[in-house]
Order: structure tokens, then C-alpha cells, then sequence
């Protein structure tokens, strides 16, 4: 079986339906681009995968676990697979450290000396270790992306998945969030990317995904991927983002 | 002489409930016309005029609602006049509504985004007019869900009129113990009272509530 | 006008009044720390609960609400006797006053809870925290924080109201009031001068609250 695997899966809010008859497979180390217009399901697709998001219809098998059971005690799971968001959702009445050993104290159970000592390698992989006694309003946007995504490295992941990590950022703050990905990729682990940055995805990531009207419209390497696009939609959609 | 609870005390009961209400509409009119100009003041540009909204709402919301209707029971007769607690407490609850009252206009007022009164003002209008047909009907859309929820406050407020002798619901209970002395049941038919005409306009502020907040 | 104001009168009965402040200030400390800790837990009920356990506490919130604080005073003092429960004046004070302030409390606070963003809570979920871990650590301090001046008002207004006691001869500052009126037969001036009392209390008691705050949730 492969680490991620769905299997026809479908997402509905209310009478919309977001995703349909979703496949994907992914290995241990692969790293995934998923890209694709607003609405599209890329984000849903991404937030079905950890459980934030009950699925109507298939299978979501994430390390052997069975995701789409409602019954499922998605807990043990979560501690392993990392999400950062959007708009960071650091804990604002939290200090940096505070933020990052909260997981690994509270979850996973580490007394305070050896969360401390993850916090502060976790927050020297993303390069902030002199903030550790800082506040997320004092931070800027990339500084606070770079802290969530060390909240979520603090909790020994084995898979990270990004939402949209660097659209709600200014854009000379995004280079300094790419570099710590890229630090990770080559470290082996294994990444699923939401992202509008096509330059990063195509030197990245090994594999690419196109959604397109909640579908897995095209998938490809990476390279060939943005070289020679094989369905109309995603033609078209390259075109008007790359220019 | 004790006798049991009958149906005719719960008429008396529902007679008291008139005045009740009655004080309560009193409390509104006379709460209503001091809580203009205490919106009126506390929004306005000039800072003497807001200090004195200020320091009169201040004043008003740091003392009991007790204790304002003793001061007017008791000052009236000073002044000669012996008038009934009717009189005593709707000067009383005028004064503490037109603060709380105030309070709640002004804040309407003062969420109106600037904009609105310099589109006023380049067309002409003075700091009434502008008040009158541009400022007022938005802050009346903005006001009135905690409007209602503070009618709420004044019909329970309306209970303490008890105490200065006023007979209204609250009074007529403590009579109707007196002669019945059945404490429980009396007090929980008043509590039942209440509660019917409270409630439903508590549910009434909710609804209002979140009509405003889909408009804003 | 041919009256004389005696404030005189009224100042010379320092003692009582003194007593008289004591008792509030007690009262009101009591009934704000109970009535705070129950109000949490009742909002928690309204957020958290299940089914049976939201309609009790909506059902306790909606009857404390829409009923007059006096009457709720009256029901427990004059009327528990009827069925057995006979409580001392004081007693019976502290419980009408803590299950009024409760329900109030109760509605400020589940406001706050609702509006934490469900961003965060997402985040704490993320992370594998259980609802009672994502409550305490993520949700608690940021709502408390949101809803301060809104909860540190009612308890200003709690204070104020405990002035109700005195219709059951509680010895609290305005029931000092008709002691003194009966001694000195000033009614006006003495209910002036407790009323003033009350607003310096609420004015010691505000900038209490801000002072709190400061310490409480300001950044050291």
C-alpha cells in the first residue's frame, strides 16, 4: 500500500460537491505540487487527507490508518502528520517556545527540558532560534510562517502538508519560507504542497497534480509536467499563471 | 386572617402586571427623551459636551438603582411634594435608562463611519440636519437590537419599584404572601410573569441581533 | 424651600456605615468568585455539552435572565421555607446572588468561547490535542481576553445590585441606610451619601479591573 491513498473520493458542503471521485497515491519521500484555480478542491483535498474534513464517499488511507472512518481516533495520527496553514494560526497569547512545545509537552507527553530542546533545533532549522521569546505580533508574516512551520517539525512528522503556505504573504517574505522547504525536501521528507508558486513546484517537487472542477484532471513529473501539458484545462491554466 | 391561593390572586397578580408594564413605557418615554440628549452629547465634537454625557452616565451607572429611587422618593418630599412612588420611581428610572439608553444610542452613533457625515456636510447640512436625515436612521437600524435587550433590563428594573411602595408586580406578590402566605407559589407566579414577557423579547433582541450583523 | 440639609447627622454614623461597605465588599467578592467559576463552567456546558446537558444550561441561563434578581431573593428566602429549606439571611443572599451572577456570566464567557477563531482550534486539532487539551491551552485565555470589559462590567454591575440584600435586612451598605435613617431621620441625605459611596466603590472597583488586566494578560 502506499503512504496516501485515496480512492474515490468525495467531498460535498451541503449541495456542492467539491471533490469527485478522487484518486491519488503517494510514496514515503515524494513530493507533491498540487495546483489549480480557487475552487477547484486543492485545498479541500489537502484538509481531507489529516481529517480536518470528513469525506462523503471513498477511502483516505494515510500510513495505514482509515482517515474516512468516523470512527476513527484520528489523534495518534495527527501527532505524526503536519499541517501548516494559510493564515499560521499561531497562538497569539502563546510565546514562539510556548507555541512549539505545546504539541510535544501536551500530546506526545515530553517533559518541559526535552520539548524546550526540540523547540529550540526546530526553530534553528527554520533559522529563528532568537526569537524564542517573542510573540506572534511582534513577528513578521514569514517570520510567523517559519515558527508554524517549526510547531509542526517539533512533533517529529513523517508527512507535512502546506496549504497555501506563502499566498497570504508579501512577496519579499516568501523566499525565506521556500528556502526552509526546500531545506526539508532534501532532507527526505515527504511533502504535499497546495501552492501558487510554479517555479518552486517545478524545481521541487517530483511530482505535480492539476485539480480541476474537484478531479484529478493531470498529474506528471515535475518537469514534464510544465513542458508538455496534455489536457486542454491545464494548458490553459498555465498560461494564465505563467507569464 | 389566612387564606388560600385562589384564581383571584392570580387576577391581582395579572392587574399588578399592568403597572408593570405601564412603568416600564414610562421608563422608556422619559428615559427615552434623556437618553437623546445624552447620545447627542456624547457624540458630538465638542469635548465639554462629551465630558458632561460623560460624567453623567458615569455617575448614574456607578450608583444602585436603589439608591436613585430612594434619593428621589426622599428629595421630592423635601421639596414639598408628596407625590406617590408612581411619580418617585419614573423620575427615578428616567434617569437611570436615559444613561444606559445613552450610552447604547451613542454607541450607534459613533460606529457611522465619518464618511457619512462629510457627504452630509458637502451637500450643505448643518450638525442637525445631518443628524436628522442622514446619521439617525442608520444608527436606529444599529441601535435597536440592544435597544430591545435593554427593555428586557427595565421591565426586571421595574421590580425594585417595590420597594418605594409602588404597587406593580413585585409589590403585589409580597401582599399577595402577606395574606396568603404561600411564599413559594406566589413569588413563582411572579417569577412566571416575568418570565413571559421577558422572554419573548429577549428572543425578539436575538433575532434583531443577527439581522444586524448580516447587514454590517 | 425651608429645609436644612444635616449632612452632619449622617457622617457621624461612620461605624455603621463602615460596617455597611464591609459587608458589600464581602458579598460582592464572594458572589463574583463563585459566580465567575460556575459561569465558566455553564458556558462550557452551552459550547461542549451534550444535548440533554445544553438545554439544562440554556434553560438555567434564559430563567436567571428573564427574571427580576429580586424576586429570585425572595423565592429563595421567603419561599424554600414553604418547602422545608430555611436559609439565614446571609445565605440565602450569597446563593440568590452567586446563581444570578452565574447565568450571566455563563452567556459573556460562551461568547467569548465562540469567538476564538475556528482557525485556531484547527490548529490545535492539527496537532493531535484533545477538545478538553484544545479548551485549556488554546481557547481559555484568548476568550477571557476578548470578553474582559464586557465581564469585568457585569461584575461592576453585580456589586451595585447587591444592594438588593437589604430588602431582606442583609447587613450590607444600603441596608446601613434605613439603620441610620431610623436614627437620624435624614432619609434624603443619608441614602445621597450611600449612594455616593457606591459610585467611589465602582469607581475603586473599575480601575481594580484595569489594573488586572495589565497584569493578567499584558506581555511582561
Amino acid at each position: 500500500m502506499s503512504f496516501i491513498e485515496l480512492k474515490s473520493v468525495v467531498k460535498r458542503y451541503g449541495s456542492n460537491t467539491v471533490l469527485q471521485d478522487v484518486d491519488l497515491n503517494v510514496e514515503k519521500g515524494e513530493i507533491i505540487a498540487i495546483i489549480g484555480r480557487s475552487g477547484s478542491g486543492k485545498s479541500t483535498l489537502l484538509r481531507c487527507i489529516n481529517g480536518l474534513e470528513p469525506v462523503q464517499g471513498g477511502e483516505v488511507w494515510v500510513d495505514g490508518v482509515a482517515v474516512h472512518d468516523p470512527s476513527a481516533n484520528l489523534r495518534e495520527l495527527r501527532a505524526r502528520v503536519g499541517i501548516v496553514f494559510q493564515s499560521f494560526n499561531l497562538f497569539p497569547h502563546l510565546t514562539v517556545q510556548r507555541n512549539i512545545t505545546l504539541g510535544p509537552m501536551i500530546v506526545k507527553g515530553l517533559p518541559a527540558a526535552e520539548a524546550a530542546t526540540l523547540a529550540l533545533a526546530a526553530l534553528r532549522k527554520v533559522g529563528l532560534e532568537e526569537k524564542i521569546g517573542a510573540y506572534a505580533d511582534e513577528l513578521s508574516g514569514g517570520q510567523q510562517q517559519r515558527v508554524a512551520i517549526a510547531r509542526s517539525l517539533a512533533m517529529s512528522p513523517s508527512l507535512m502538508l502546506f496549504d497555501e503556505i506563502t499566498s497570504a504573504l508579501d512577496p519579499e517574505l516568501v523566499g525565506e519560507v521556500l528556502l526552509v522547504l526546500e531545506e526539508m525536501a532534501r532532507e527526505g521528507m515527504t511533502m504535499l504542497l497546495v501552492t501558487h508558486e510554479m517555479s518552486f513546484a517545478r524545481r521541487v517537487a517530483h511530482r505535480v497534480v492539476f485539480m480541476h472542477q474537484g478531479k484529478v484532471w493531470e498529474q506528471a513529473p515535475a518537469k514534464e509536467f510544465f513542458a508538455e501539458p496534455k489536457t486542454v484545462e491545464l494548458k490553459s491554466f498555465l498560461s494564465s499563471v505563467i507569464h | 386572617m389566612i387564606r388560600e391561593l385562589a384564581l383571584v390572586d392570580v387576577y391581582f397578580l395579572l392587574l399588578a402586571l399592568r403597572w408593570t408594564i405601564g412603568l416600564t413605557l414610562l421608563a422608556l418615554l422619559g428615559g427615552g427623551a434623556v437618553g437623546l440628549f445624552v447620545a447627542a452629547f456624547g457624540a458630538a465634537r465638542n469635548p465639554v459636551l462629551r465630558g458632561v454625557a460623560m460624567v453623567y452616565v458615569g455617575t448614574v451607572q456607578g450608583i444602585p438603582l436603589l439608591g436613585w429611587l430612594f434619593i428621589f422618593y426622599f428629595g421630592l418630599s423635601i421639596i414639598g411634594y408628596n407625590l406617590p412612588p408612581l411619580v418617585a420611581a419614573t423620575v427615578g428610572f428616567s434617569i437611570y435608562a436615559g444613561a444606559f439608553l445613552g450610552e447604547i444610542w451613542r454607541g450607534a452613533l459613533v460606529a457611522i463611519p465619518k464618511t457619512q457625515w462629510e457627504a452630509g456636510l458637502s451637500i450643505g447640512l448643518n450638525y442637525i440636519e445631518q443628524l436628522r436625515h442622514v446619521i439617525i436612521p442608520q444608527a436606529v437600524r444599529m441601535a435597536i437590537a440592544p435597544t430591545v435587550g435593554f427593555v428586557v433590563q427595565l421591565i426586571k428594573n421595574t421590580s425594585l419599584a417595590a420597594v418605594i411602595g409602588f404597587v406593580e408586580l413585585t409589590r403585589e406578590g409580597q401582599l399577595t404572601t402577606a395574606s396568603t402566605f404561600q411564599p413559594f407559589s406566589v413569588y413563582l407566579l411572579v417569577a412566571l410573569m416575568y418570565f413571559s414577557l421577558c422572554y419573548p423579547l429577549t428572543q425578539y433582541s436575538r433575532v434583531l441581533e443577527r439581522k444586524r450583523r448580516v447587514l454590517h | 424651600m425651608s429645609y436644612r440639609f444635616q449632612f452632619r447627622d449622617v457622617f457621624a454614623q461612620k461605624e455603621a456605615i463602615a460596617d455597611g461597605v464591609l459587608v458589600t465588599l464581602q458579598l460582592s467578592a464572594v458572589t463574583i468568585g463563585l459566580g465567575f467559576l460556575i459561569g465558566i463552567l455553564v458556558a462550557v456546558s452551552l459550547v461542549y455539552g451534550e444535548r440533554w446537558l445544553r438545554s439544562l444550561a440554556r434553560v438555567y441561563v434564559e430563567v436567571i435572565r428573564n427574571t427580576p434578581l429580586i424576586v429570585q431573593l425572595f423565592l429563595i428566602f421567603f419561599g424554600l421555607p414553604g418547602i422545608g429549606i430555611r436559609l439565614d439571611v446571609m445565605t440565602a443572599s450569597l446563593l440568590a446572588l452567586t446563581i444570578n451572577l452565574g447565568a450571566y456570566t455563563a452567556e459573556i464567557v460562551r461568547a467569548g468561547i465562540e469567538s476564538v477563531p475556528k482557525s485556531q482550534i484547527e490548529a490545535g486539532v492539527s496537532l493531535g490535542m484533545t477538545q478538553p487539551q484544545i479548551f485549556r491551552h488554546v481557547v481559555l485565555i484568548p476568550a477571557l481576553k476578548n470578553v474582559y470589559p464586557a465581564l469585568s462590567s457585569q461584575f461592576v454591575l453585580l456589586m451595585l445590585a447587591t444592594s438588593v440584600v437589604s430588602q431582606i435586612s442583609a447587613a450590607d451598605l444600603f441596608h446601613a441606610g434605613s439603620i441610620i435613617q431610623s436614627r437620624t431621620f435624614r432619609d434624603f441625605e443619608v441614602y445621597t451619601v450611600i449612594s455616593v459611596l457606591y459610585l467611589c466603590l465602582t469607581l475603586l472597583m473599575r480601575g481594580g479591573f484595569g489594573l488586572l488586566y495589565h497584569l493578567v494578560f499584558r506581555r511582561k
